[in-house]
């Protein structure tokens, strides 16, 4: 686990640089260097006074397990959703009424957003968690040239 | 695949999931991927056509994954249709304005997206709080 800063957040009272051990924290980039920063150590993310910094895991659990009729409920939803922002953005392009294209722009990307929520709610929380696993690997067999291989890549262990 | 339409929501989900982790290079792969897994012919039709869909995941797609979410007890996805489905009904809302009022409606006002939850807004400045998911307003942007 190493620290990262969020920029929008940091005020700037730079208790970070006091309490590092290795000075990963005081970098030109206002990005805490990864390579110096010790595994775990946390002493930047418990003294930062505006909670800027947080830790990046390597690894995550396993998320809870999705029972198949709550998967399939949502996936049907989030096809559903994916098939709505189709159409949106068909419309988006109205020149003679640019009102309604911009309308058709947002709701395309309001339900882009549904179908993602619905799908991570599926079971898809992480790319590392078994049911992404296995629904890339799946999706590859489907998948041809580059993408089939980016597919596996991402679908292996 | 069943509901295959779902794919390129999943990649995309995932970009943003590999993104959150810093893990840029997969999160571009995903990026990407999304893309390639786009529908190759979207259903075609008018505002009033997307307006029916809309209608339809509030009759019958958000009940039937409350059901299934109350039966199981999974929190998460009663919380997916909480925001879901209010966001659901802003989109149906905003349509059905604009099919009423036509481009008046949009006359003068701005179009801001909750990125978190996918609410939208019309007026003249992000809320401080979405009011469906409370993300701050940071999380908006001025749909172009």
């Amino acid at each position: 686990m190493y620290a990262s800063r969020n920029i929008s957040l940091c005020t700037k009272d730079c208790l970070c640089l006091f309490v590092c051990p290795t000075g990963a924290t005081d970098t030109e980039t206002g990005q805490i260097d990864r390579d110096t920063c010790i595994d775990g150590c946390r002493a930047c993310v418990d003294a930062c006074p505006s909670h800027a910094i947080h830790l990046v895991f390597e690894e995550y659990p396993e998320p809870k397990a999705k029972d198949p009729s709550v998967s399939e409920a949502l996936m049907s939803l989030g096809a559903g959703k994916i098939e709505q922002e189709g159409l949106a953005r068909g419309l988006s392009e109205d020149d003679g009424n640019p009102g309604a294209a911009r309308l058709a722009r947002a709701l395309a990307r309001s339900s882009r957003i549904l179908a993602e929520d619905g799908v991570r709610e599926a079971g898809f929380l992480t790319p590392q968690c078994r049911a992404s696993k296995a629904y890339l690997a799946e999706l590859a067999e489907s998948a041809e040239g580059g993408d089939r291989d980016t597919l596996r890549a991402l679908s292996a262990d | 695949m069943a509901y295959a339409h779902a794919a390129t929501a999943v990649l995309s989900n995932l970009a943003k999931a590999a993104e959150k982790q810093h893990r840029d290079d997969e999160a571009a792969d995903f990026g990407i991927l999304a893309d390639r897994f786009r529908p190759t012919s979207p259903p075609e039709g008018g505002l009033a056509e997307l307006r029916d869909g809309l209608e339809e995941d509030l009759d019958s797609e958000y009940p039937a994954i409350r059901s299934a979410a109350d039966t199981q007890g999974d929190r998460g996805a009663l919380r997916a249709v909480t925001w879901g489905e209010k966001v659901t009904k802003i989109q149906k809302s905003l349509v059905d304005r604009y099919l009423a009022k036509g481009e008046a409606l949009m006359e003068g006002k701005d179009l801001f997206l909750c990125e978190a939850c996918g609410f939208i807004y019309l007026g003249d400045a992000a809320p401080d709080i979405c009011p469906v998911c409370k993300a701050p307003a940071s999380r908006f942007s001025r749909v172009k």
